[in-house]
């Protein structure tokens, strides 16, 4: 039993930044329509930043909040410099230029860093925390992030003129114009909150998972598997649905699929998902007239 | 006749290499509705998304003495010309009270926005009743209260107004005009309609334009505009 339990709340240590990055997903794909297959490789490439930080002898949470800076501004550049000049509306086209970026981090990351493993600190204690048994402390202190980073931005676009400014934007641009909103800044914010709270992610699970250029690969597929279980269009549904495929993914690995397959259950889901409900449990059905 | 507020002059544009207004001229003065008719695709809903940038024109728009034709959307917007559009452009997914919050985005003086909410559920108490649902479930006539009210929001100078009875019950409809004239006569507010039922338009609107094929054939006050026997027999059926 107590096995059971671990596996539940590292699960959902996991899980939520599972969470975290499927949020960063749904969060473009509002804009785009699109997934974005660099999202993972841009929050690995933040935590190289932030690696290389600490290890010139910035602070730990100084590094944390200047990655999270250096993530903002460069999801704000590619949107800027990328996106924006995009012309095309081919999906294909789309996709593939998305796939370009991902490649380029990629080996950007190994050119700077090399491809050599590398342990990535954690801020949290090495002993437990609270006298529990069930957690390590920085899978608490992931939990307690996580929260912390979807409490803000779930106050941020519910309260905030801003945050209400991009929603308008992600949905209608053409009214959002109209009203004065200035749209591409808008999508530009967009991709800037994505890629940092993609940022926090990789820096929560480098410690977990180890930094290397290909660390963030497999986290991805799992953020993808979330974000469609709870709706690609539904930001509350991918937390949820991140946190599930993290609690799925340690149970069944640990119980009935073991570890080397764990990466399967992520494909199953969203092969599941496609087949059985492709809107997800909490998105809504598109419907097109033609 | 009281100072002009909006002036076009030789205007052209169109979609792609499809030409749709051949150099239309008008002008509109401060405080005055203005419409202007035309059979369906003769360029009205053209015209207004030309002067709003939301196509690219060619010509002169000048707008209380600045010129506006080179200028983006957003900042026409900023200088107070709030758009209808056609089709209403409801933020469907965005509750009825986060829609008119949208339209005072560019507003500074929050103190007074708040209190337009209130102005504006007096003239539309629909409104007020729906504020927290999802403006996407609103009926068509609510609907279009909400585009008029979104646009009211911004406080505009100049309201254009695409097609606002499409859609719309006879009974709605009139309501509607009775509260686009009292926000002409009560706060000043300049309107430019665009409408295929000239009859409505004609009442409500001081001065008239007839476009036929992008072109003004025809302008003058209502009263004339109506007693023309060529838009009598074409527009107005009698």
């Amino acid at each position: 039993m107590d096995t059971f339990v671990h596996q539940v709340l590292a699960g959902l240590a996991t899980g939520g930044i599972y969470a975290s990055l499927a949020l960063a997903l749904v969060m473009i794909h509002q804009a785009t329509h699109l997934l974005n297959f660099a999202q993972g490789e841009m929050a690995m490439f933040s935590t190289y930043i932030a690696w290389a930080l600490i290890n010139a002898g910035v602070p730990y949470w100084a590094a944390f909040f200047l990655t999270i800076a250096f993530a903002f501004v460069l999801g704000l550049a590619i949107q800027h410099f990328v996106m924006r000049n995009i012309r095309s509306t081919s999906v294909l086209q789309l996709v593939i230029v998305f796939i370009g970026l991902l490649v380029i981090f990629n080996s950007v990351a190994g050119w700077l860093f090399t491809y050599t493993i590398k342990v990535f600190p954690s801020p949290f204690p090495k002993e437990s925390l609270f006298g529990q048994k069930y957690l390590s402390s920085h899978e608490l202190g992931a939990i307690a992030v996580t929260l912390v980073v979807l409490t803000l931005l779930w106050a941020f676009f519910r309260f905030t003129a801003l945050g209400l400014a991009m929603r308008a934007a992600a949905q209608n641009p053409t009214s959002s114009r109209l009203v004065g909103i200035r749209v591409a800044w808008m999508l530009a914010l967009g991709w800037g909150l994505a890629a940092a709270i993609g940022a926090v992610a990789g820096m929560m699970v480098a410690p977990i998972v180890y930094l290397d250029p290909n660390m963030m690969a497999g986290i991805l597929l799992y953020a993808f598997a979330g974000a469609l279980i709870g709706g690609i269009d539904s930001p509350g549904g991918a937390v949820l649905g991140g946190l599930l495929v993290g609690v799925l993914e340690n149970v069944l690995g640990a119980y009935v699929v073991g570890n080397e397959l764990k990466l399967a259950v992520a494909l199953v889901l969203i092969i599941g998902v496609l087949l059985v409900k492709p809107s997800g449990l909490f998105g809504s059905v598109q419907v097109t007239r033609v | 006749m009281s100072k002009s507020l909006l002036d076009v002059v030789d205007l052209h544009a169109g979609y792609g290499l499809t030409r749709v207004l051949h150099g239309i001229s008008f002008g509109l003065a401060e405080g005055s509705i203005t419409t202007l008719l035309g059979a369906n695709g003769a360029g009205k809903t053209t015209t207004l998304r030309a002067l709003c940038a939301m196509i690219r024109p060619q010509g002169q728009v000048t707008f209380d003495g600045q010129r506006i034709d080179a200028r983006a959307t957003e900042d026409i917007v900023r200088l107070g010309i709030a758009h209808v559009p056609e089709g209403r452009g409801t933020f469907v997914h965005l509750s009825t009270e986060e829609n008119l919050r949208l339209g005072a985005y560019v507003r500074k003086d929050r103190a007074a926005v708040e209190q337009d909410f209130e102005r504006i559920y007096g003239y539309f108490p629909r409104l007020a009743e729906r504020r927290h649902q999802q403006a996407g479930t609103l009926s068509g006539g609510e609907q279009q209260m909400l585009a008029v009210s979104r646009a009211l929001m911004l406080r505009p100078r100049l309201l254009l107004l695409d097609e606002p009875s499409f859609g719309l019950a006879p009974l709605i409809v009139g309501e509607l005009f009775e509260i686009l004239r009292a926000i002409n006569e009560r706060e000043r507010v300049s309107i430019l309609l665009v409408e295929q039922n000239a009859a409505m338009a004609l009442d409500l609107a001081d001065h008239a334009y007839l476009i036929e094929t992008g072109r003004v054939v025809l302008s003058g006050t209502s009263h004339d505009v109506k007693r023309n026997d060529a838009v009598r027999a074409s527009y107005l059926g009698y």
